[in-house]
């Protein structure tokens, strides 16, 4: 800290962010709660308790339950193979790990309606052996994991640089195998890094809009995830409806929240004990 | 166990790591590879260990105990092998960390928990750190964690012991402590060992056998005193230690001339305050160092060239040079190399 700054300029600082802060995230929080329990409790958990609402629930969970394990495999073997190997068109798979951040989702969901729909090649090819992709469940879980996947190599590519490999090495020397190596050496060091990646995207998952939109289809009870189903509740004027189910978006961001810094803790931790024995 | 290389090679891209090195250890030895950085030992070692692999040129082969090893992984070849900076597993205690070679070896092979404890702890007896075992690594000193590194590759009772520049990371005199301790575990428990170093007064100390390496190559390879009294070339005498160069005209008795190199330690040079016979140079005295176990001195001579000079305390005394002086060199002892020839 510069401690040249004179008081004012530290309180004016503080003050300009906390008053940022909760304009945009502490008012909108507040109003969502608001809104939600406008027409009392007893309305909040009716909007709760419709069924198209736990469909879109139920599909939430299923599209993060297949996105974070799926992640966790293509992370960890991304980070593994830009930390540990040498090999042509490694720098090119750096930029491609982060493409998703850099297109819209909504792009990204039409290209795989393109790529996918009934209309294009593979996407025919499927109807006719009864698969649908888009519209349907699998086109979802498949616009969430690209919208996801930089997450977790993302969190683990700098981390594995810093830790090197000499350890890895000196357990190949004392014996152990591959798969042993990953478990007893290689994880215990990463898990940490690793879990906060899965948060990011877990939250994503749970929250994405735009690619899940364009693939979906809209159809209640059956295509249409938490977002996805708050506005069409919306869209019918249903505003207590709405914020209902879009204060139960809130709570997963609330806890996910929780869980990011708990685990940003233990990592500072973990840096600071490597930072002490080198 | 004894191992043989034969014609080894490695190129990373342009660079060459080493070029054509033969060398063969013996059952039992403790040898040194001892070189500037870039001269290829630790690549070397890291060839022996399955962590590189050899270019495959024709000719090219290791064996160890005479059988030819093919592209093994290091875990096949048993070698315990301590790094400079101990790779220890930070989330392991000290007991894990030295059990660990015990307990991923496959089930038919490993031993039963009792008798992995039992191994484990006399291993700690022998670096003495029992008290220690509950210890994470990160609590640990830089000179324990260099025996709890030992302890751990000892574990698999290897065939050969590797050790790359194990005392690199620690201050001096830790450095010089564990030296002497590890020439004596290694005669308690002589496991044929290779040490990497680049420091010639660890080599010296502590190994049988002194390899020298230079650009990928062996420049000289033989005992502590060999490599010391007699060093092969020019390069192997200024790497060794503390070297006067001068420059002389040698003449035969056929009066034929040719201007040279003339290379001494500095204690093979004599200082007195009067000329006399085999006295050559004249200077003066510009520095006296007596805080060591001999005094040095620095002259320098009419030439403008400065020669360093050790002698003995008593020596010193009786010669009554001080700072200032005007002394006479006398050398007793030089070496002429072949390149350093100019006719």
């Amino acid at each position: 800290m510069n401690r040249g700054d004179p008081p004012w300029v530290r309180r004016t600082l503080i003050g300009v962010a906390l008053a940022f802060l909760g304009l945009v995230l502490l008012v909108p929080l507040a109003a969502v709660f608001g809104e939600a329990f406008r027409n009392g409790a007893a309305a909040y958990w009716r909007s709760i308790a419709d069924p198209a609402t736990l469909a879109a629930l139920r599909l939430t969970l299923l599209v993060a339950a297949i996105a974070v394990p799926l992640n966790a495999v293509f992370g960890l073997a991304a980070a593994w193979a830009v930390t540990r190997f040498d090999f042509r068109g490694k720098n090119l798979l750096v930029t491609l790990i982060d493409l998703p951040f850099a297109v819209s989702p909504v792009i990204s969901g039409l290209v795989f309606v393109l790529l996918l729909g009934s209309h294009s090649m593979i996407g025919g090819w499927l109807v006719a052996h009864g698969v649908r992709v888009i519209f349907a469940v699998p086109g979802i879980v498949l616009a969430t994991l690209f919208v996801t996947f930089p997450f977790v190599a993302r969190e683990l590519i700098p981390l594995m640089q810093e830790q090197g490999s000499e350890d890895e090495q000196a357990a190949a020397t004392l014996g152990a195998g591959g798969w042993q190596i990953f478990r007893r050496v290689t994880l215990p060091r990463i898990r940490w890094a690793l879990l906060y990646g899965l948060v990011l995207v877990n939250a994503r998952a749970i929250g994405e809009f735009g690619a899940v939109s364009v693939v979906s289809g809209h159809i209640r009870g059956a295509t249409n995830t938490l977002p996805l189903h708050v506005e069409i509740l919306y869209n019918e004027y249903n505003i207590a409806g709405a914020f209902a189910v879009a204060s139960l978006l809130c709570l997963f961001a609330l806890a996910t929240l929780a869980a990011k810094s708990v685990l940003e803790w233990k990592i500072r931790r973990a840096r600071a004990a490597l930072a002490a024995q080198s | 166990m004894n191992i043989r290389l034969e014609h080894i090679s490695k190129h990373f891209g342009s660079f060459t790591a080493l070029d054509d090195v033969s060398l063969e250890i013996r059952e039992g030895e403790l040898v040194a590879l001892l070189g500037p950085s870039g001269s290829g030992k630790t690549t070397l070692l890291r060839i022996i260990a399955g962590l590189e692999a050899a270019d495959p040129l024709p000719g090219a082969a290791i064996y160890f105990d005479g059988r030819p090893l093919d592209v093994r992984s290091p875990a096949e070849r048993r070698v315990g092998f301590v790094f400079q900076h101990y790779a220890l597993f930070r989330t392991m205690t000290v007991f894990e960390n030295v059990a660990f070679g015990l307990r991923v070896r496959p089930r038919r092979f490993r031993p039963p928990e009792a008798e992995i404890r039992r191994r484990v702890m006399e291993l700690l007896s022998l670096i003495q750190l029992e008290s220690l075992a509950h210890r994470y690594p990160a609590q640990l000193s830089g000179g324990q964690r260099q025996r709890v590194a030992l302890a751990r590759a000892l574990a698999i009772e290897p065939r050969i012991l590797l050790l790359d520049e194990p005392f690199g990371a620690l201050d001096a005199k830790v450095r010089q402590d564990l030296r002497r301790w590890l020439r004596n575990l290694h005669e308690k428990m002589p496991v044929t060992s290779v040490l990497v170093t680049h420091d010639q007064e660890e080599a010296l100390e502590v190994a049988d056998r002194i390899v020298i390496m230079r650009a990928g190559r062996i420049e000289q390879d033989g005992t502590p005193e060999e490599v010391f009294h007699h060093p092969r070339s020019a390069f192997v005498m200024d790497f060794l230690g503390q070297v006067n160069l001068f420059h002389a005209r040698l003449e035969n008795a056929h009066g034929e001339a040719a201007l040279t190199r003339l290379r001494a330690r500095p204690h093979e040079l004599d200082l007195s305050l009067q000329a006399g016979k085999g006295t050559s140079l004249r200077g003066r005295v510009r520095r006296i160092q007596t805080a060591a176990s001999l005094v040095k001195i620095e002259v320098l001579t009419e030439q403008q060239e400065t020669v360093v000079v050790e002698m003995p305390h008593d020596r010193f005394q009786e010669s009554g040079i001080r700072l200032e002086d005007t002394v006479f060199v006398r050398v007793k002892d030089a070496r002429v190399f072949v390149e350093d020839y100019s006719i």
